[in-house]
């Protein structure tokens, strides 16, 4: 432990404060409520009983396209969804950057890929993104039925913006709801996530 | 050759296919092409030598040229972005080594933290010949490179390149187009230290303590960034002199589970001469492992 000056350290504290609420895997997962592109508000604590997977959109990242102009995607969004699971996909870019929609946008570009998402949330100022610490696009995020955080990280275990990899990788997001479907321990709970930045405002 | 074709805007397509293909002319001056200037990136294939001798290692490069605000990204690219990869396809009997990972500079966007190479950079690798490649023949030297370039957004792009080289008995020829480049790749390669170093797993954070001689001193120019991924948290480091240690401790990542035995770290520094750097492994004890948060 460094020696700090009182004073310091209570300002450090309070400087850290965002840094402390940063996801845990195996803690409840951060709660939030966010406009959706239908205009509906979006409440992760309202799925509570249901199991929840996140999922970071920018339409314009490569990383996204592999997974979206594969197909990938949205077979993996129709495979939870027929199991019961709640998929959100959240866009936490900032108007003006790159991949940022407004609910218009959203909903054609949702049309567009053939999305089987539950939700697609506007979330331009970041707020969920924070939350979760989503640092690329995809990034991904299982939360259990209880509200617990099972899963944050990569779609899959390779990192390559190439179609013909999906294949051959590690598909965390669907291992890690398939073992919560049958009652078992994540075995993969945290992978490095890959990708684009997610476009934060400042 | 195996080429896969890449699924992108048909912009981006032809945009990458124009690179490569001028940067496969390079290799013969009489056709050589200038890439267009709004390319991000010009990437070509260039050899130290203009002739190869059996039996010995020689350097080519990646010689990457980057438009302003755009970069490639280190072997750990950090929070976002992927390595640049090669696969060399080479005449029998040929080896050639990893790349020799220049020095890193930090990029910082949105709060986010990548390290890679921007402007003009050399990506280094040493070919070796076999002692009985034959005197007199050309050897063929092909590779597939891919990468990823971003300035705020991220284009992929993926190149063919060949070079051809005559074999001779003694003696090769240095090129003089690129001894310039060469000889700067040389100063940006990270410097061996015989300094006394360990680390230490202080539960949200590493500690790196180095003593010894020629130890940069503190300043806001200095870096320390690690080439494994899921170890730091990608924000720049503390980084303070004590006594006559240097001291550095970093946030731990996110996505750590377990260390590996050697932390492998580069300590660096970035001046309007470019970036400049140690490289330092650092066995990991075997008891300095918290858990993982």
């Amino acid at each position: 432990m460094r020696a700090i000056p009182l004073f310091v350290a209570a300002a450090l504290t309070f400087a850290a404060l965002p840094a402390l609420a940063k996801p845990v895997v195996g803690q409840p997962a951060p709660d939030f409520s966010v406009a959706d592109s239908s205009g509906r508000t979006q409440t992760l604590s309202a799925y509570k009983g249901k199991t929840v997977v996140l999922e970071w959109n920018n339409p314009e990242c490569p990383f996204v396209r592999k997974h979206y102009g594969s197909g990938n995607m949205q077979k993996l969004q129709a495979a939870a969804s027929a199991q019961g699971v709640i998929w959100l996909t959240v866009n936490s870019g900032a108007s003006g950057k790159q991949g940022y929609l407004d609910a218009k946008a959203a909903t054609a570009y949702v049309a567009k890929v053939g999305g089987k998402e539950s939700a697609y949330l506007l979330d331009a100022d970041g707020t969920v993104g924070h939350l979760y610490d989503a640092k690329t696009t995809p990034q991904m995020a299982v939360v259990d039925m209880q509200g617990v955080l099972r899963y944050l990280g990569g779609i899959d275990s390779i990192a390559s913006t190439d179609a013909d990899d999906i294949g051959k990788a590690t598909p965390y997001v669907s291992q890690a709801l398939a073992e919560l479907a049958a009652g078992k321990t994540v075995s993969v709970p945290t992978s490095e996530p890959y990708g684009c930045s997610v476009k934060y405002g400042s | 050759m195996r080429i896969r074709p890449m699924r992108m805007q048909k912009y981006l397509s032809l945009l990458v296919r124009v690179t490569a293909a001028a940067a496969v002319l390079v290799a013969t001056p009489a056709f050589a092409m200038k890439p267009r200037p709004t390319d991000p990136i010009d990437v070509q294939l260039i050899a130290e030598h203009t002739e190869l001798v059996p039996g010995q290692s020689q350097q080519l490069a990646l010689l990457l040229r980057h438009q302003p605000h755009w970069h490639t990204y280190w072997i750990n690219p950090g929070d976002s972005g992927l390595p640049t990869t090669v696969e060399w396809i080479l005449p029998p009997g040929y080896t050639a080594d990893e790349i020799d990972w220049p020095t890193p500079r930090r990029f910082a966007v949105g709060g986010l933290y990548n390290f890679g190479y921007d402007g003009e950079t050399l990506l280094p690798v040493s070919i070796t010949l076999p002692a009985d490649a034959a005197v007199g023949s050309t050897a063929h030297i092909a590779l597939v490179t891919k990468w990823l370039v971003c300035r705020e957004e991220c284009i992929p792009g993926k190149a063919s390149l060949a070079i051809d080289l005559p074999v001779v008995r003694v003696a090769a020829k240095p090129d003089p187009r690129w001894t310039a480049q060469f000889s700067e790749a040389r100063l940006e390669q990270p410097q061996a230290t015989a300094w006394k170093r360990t680390v230490r797993d202080s539960g949200d954070h590493f500690t790196v303590t180095l003593t010894g001689p020629g130890l940069p001193p503190a300043s806001a120019q200095l870096d320390a960034l690690p080439a494994q991924r899921r170890l730091f948290d990608n924000k720049p480091p503390t980084i303070r002199r004590d006594g006559d240690a240097l001291v550095i401790e970093a946030g731990k990542s996110e996505y750590f589970t377990s260390a590996p035995s050697e932390l492998d770290l580069r300590v660096t520094t970035t001046s309007a001469n470019g970036a400049r750097g140690w490289r330092v492994r650092i066995p990991f004890a075997a008891d300095a492992t918290a858990p993982a948060r």
